[in-house]
């Protein structure tokens, strides 16, 4: 079927290609290459493009920056706090909205809100939900006997909010993801399974996990990388400020305050490229690891 | 292979052309009906020129102010006939800064726009601005010396650098203090004049759900305040500077502290601003942007009573920010796009347009022949809340404007979080932001 390369294949292909390299390389490869060579762009005039010297002075500047380091830390408890719990919650809940359920349909549309409503006014809604004095978390916790907590005012309790925002936000997404994996598996194998006298549990372990394993690993790549990304969310929640004391400043969101707020060209792009170069080793490793436990057939 | 090429160049170049084509006519445009509305005793004067002239002035007004701002530029195209000021809204602040930074780096700025003062100093630096002293020195197109000096002395000097204006006041705020009268009046307590009453007040207040005094989350502005009238510096101009980690600042932001930790004052923090808590009856008292009478006023539930009154003075030294918003002139225009923005810059800040803008949007006057003009007289009888603004004139002051102003204001926002989070002494908190500071600004 494959036809040797010849020029005009070639041609035609980039032709079919071209809409989407545009854009691509409009958009993304470009800004991807500029900002690169702005990391290194120690004293530069941005506006005429003048680079008066280059150096490797803001690589050393923001790892200096207490707020850098900050940054990424608290990207890294975010990402470890998400990722995990939105794929088991959202993997659960699709298992169960796969059974032949009542309102399935209902449910589904439900959990798929949440994704499809503005960052803003959801977080708009959940910064009431969290507030201290008014909030209905706090509310729910006074059954329990459990006092008040000042979710969006401590330091301690901001990384949390945020987290727990940002699994809600992200489920539908997943649960969407997961159900077409889930339809796509053979029923066969589970009938043949409960032939075999195989528990619900077996029957998940051995067939749903391993044959929906490239969707988890695509849920997974998907998550951290947006999870890294993350922005929207904390500008939203904290009124535009970077949460109590720092806490809930992300690497995105030390980049915004150094470019927007702080005309800081230079060190926006060196924070750029290195949480870049951080997404890239995420992804190779999980491509590694990927390559062992994924099964594609 | 070369046609594929050259096709492919084709398509970019097609693909760039239709995205420059975007920016200009799409907003800004509704002209109000009750525009005709003209209010000028004195008509604008007329541009000389004959060719037709289009400015564009972006702001971040919505709302009853845009309609205002659209009504005024209708009152001045009606009496310039061949200058057309287009104002165009660019949603808030932020949104108009990240959009004037990308026009200048576009070459597509508009000809005037809102600018928030502290942000002055980089347009300068990058040079997007004209100066004004040219135009204002102008005998023709000019302001007389009267003129100029009637623009009242504490917005002459904030849009001034080294004698040079690089532009004028616009939508003026300074800090008030608020208060629930009718919670004051059942403890029988008078408004606060100094910080110590304004501490007995609140420890007094406090309790049964409410919380004596409340700063803003930009409670810097109150520090900043406390530390010049114990005779401290925040940031000296001049040798670029910080300097607020002194035995002043300590003291200041010990008093800050103390009050919070006491738990007789808090700050907005998840409410945002603290007009929600103030109206709900949850904080008896604030220091906060005059800007903010109008919020207060909505927010308010009830029949609380309330107003404002000027901020506190310590050991008779009386001093409080003056920030907000002024016009600034880019230099991408053609000349006599400039010329004819500069007239609507004037127009702008001509006495019976601060007035009305005063009277319409809850902002200072920027001329002392506004503020003592029988309109605004009248409207001050009618809104005392708004009396303790202008009353502070002459206590005002603003902050350093400098290059690197808003990293300095990142820096400390987050210290002085460390120490009201009790992470940090104020010491320990104070030294660090001086010290981070000083790099940020050199």
């Amino acid at each position: 079927m494959l036809e040797k390369p010849t020029w005009k294949s070639t041609l035609r292909g980039f032709l079919y290609l071209s809409p989407a390299l545009l854009i691509l390389i409009t958009f993304n490869i470009y800004p991807i290459i500029r900002s690169f060579l702005m990391s290194f762009y120690t004293d530069y005039d941005y506006f005429n493009d003048v680079v008066h010297a280059f150096g490797l002075d803001n690589f050393i500047t923001i790892f200096q920056d207490p707020s850098f380091l900050t940054a990424l830390k608290n990207t890294g408890v975010f990402v470890i706090g998400v990722v995990p719990i939105s794929i088991a919650l959202s993997l659960g809940i699709a298992v169960l909205l796969n059974n032949k359920l009542k309102l399935a349909g209902f449910f589904r549309t439900i959990y798929f809100l949440p994704f499809v409503t503005s960052v803003v006014a959801v977080a708009i809604v959940w910064s009431w939900i969290f507030h201290s004095d008014y909030g209905l978390f706090n509310y729910l916790l006074s059954w329990f006997g459990i006092d008040p907590i000042a979710w969006l005012n401590d330091p301690k309790y901001a990384m949390p909010s945020l987290i727990i925002l940002s699994i809600w936000k992200g489920l539908g997404f997943n649960i969407i993801i997961f159900l077409a994996g889930l339809q796509s598996i053979g029923k066969q194998y589970y009938l043949a399974a409960k032939v075999d006298g195989a528990s619900a549990w077996s029957r998940f372990t051995n067939i749903t996990l391993p044959l929906l394993s490239p969707t988890i690993f695509f849920v997974s790549i998907i998550s951290i990388i947006n999870g890294f990304k993350v922005f929207d969310e904390v500008f939203a929640l904290f009124n535009g400020r970077p949460g109590p004391a720092n806490s809930a400043l992300t690497v995105v969101y030390y980049i915004y305050q150094k470019f927007y707020e702080e005309w800081q060209f230079g060190l926006a792009s060196t924070a750029a490229f290195v949480l870049f170069i951080i997404i890239f080793i995420f992804t190779i490793i999980q491509l590694i690891i990927g390559r062992r436990f994924v099964h594609y057939n | 292979m070369k046609k594929a090429l050259s096709l492919l160049m084709l398509l970019f170049v097609l693909f760039l052309a239709a995205c420059g084509n975007t920016d200009g006519d799409d907003s800004g445009e509704e002209t109000d009906s009750s525009a005709s509305a003209d209010t000028g005793s004195e008509e604008p004067a007329a541009e000389e020129s004959t060719e037709p002239v289009e400015v564009v002035f972006w702001h971040a007004m919505s709302g009853p102010h845009e309609e205002a701002i659209n009504s005024f530029a209708d009152s001045f195209n009606e009496a310039n006939e061949n200058i057309t000021v287009k104002p165009v809204n660019q949603g808030g602040y932020d949104d108009l800064e990240q959009k004037i930074m990308a026009g200048a780096k576009a070459g597509s700025l508009p000809h005037i726009a809102q600018s928030v003062t502290n942000v002055v100093p980089e347009y300068m630096n990058n040079d997007f601005l004209i100066p004004l002293n040219d135009l204002i020195e102008d005998e023709e197109v000019g302001m007389s010396e009267e003129e100029l000096t009637d623009i009242i002395e504490v917005f002459r000097e904030s849009s001034s650098w080294d004698g040079t204006f690089y532009s004028l006041p616009f939508s003026k705020s300074t800090r008030v203090l608020f208060y629930n009268q009718t919670l004051l009046d059942e403890h029988g307590l008078e408004v606060p004049e100094t910080w110590d009453e304004l501490r007995e007040v609140a420890e007094t207040v406090t309790g049964d759900g409410v919380v004596g005094f409340g700063f803003e989350n930009s409670f810097e502005s109150e520090f900043q305040g406390i530390l010049k009238q114990l005779g401290g510096t925040y940031i000296d101009e001049e040798s670029v500077e910080a300097t607020f980690a002194s035995e002043e600042g300590i003291e200041a932001m010990t008093f800050i502290n103390d009050m919070i930790d006491e738990g007789i004052a808090r700050t907005a923090g998840e409410d945002g601003y603290m007009s929600n808590p103030f109206g709900r009856g949850d904080v008896a008292m604030y220091i906060g942007s005059s800007a903010g009478i109008p919020h207060v006023a909505g927010a308010v539930e009830g029949d609380m009573e309330w107003t404002t009154a000027p901020i506190p003075a310590l050991d008779g030294e009386r001093a409080t920010t003056f920030a907000g918003n002024d016009i600034v002139l880019f230099n991408q225009g053609e000349e006599a796009e400039q010329k004819a923005a500069w007239e609507f810059m004037k127009y702008l800040t001509s006495q019976e347009v601060t007035t009305e803008w005063a009277m319409l949007s809850g902002y200072l006057p920027v001329r002392y022949s506004a503020q003592d003009s029988d309109e605004y007289q009248t409207y001050l009888e009618e809104n005392p809340a708004a009396l303790a603004g202008p009353e502070q004139f002459d206590a005002g002051f603003f902050i350093a404007r400098v290059p690197g102003g808003d990293a300095v204001r990142n820096i400390v926002l987050e210290e002085l979080d460390y120490i009201l989070q009790d992470m940090k002494t104020v010491e320990e908190g104070l030294t660090s932001a001086q010290d981070r500071a000083n790099e940020a600004l050199q």
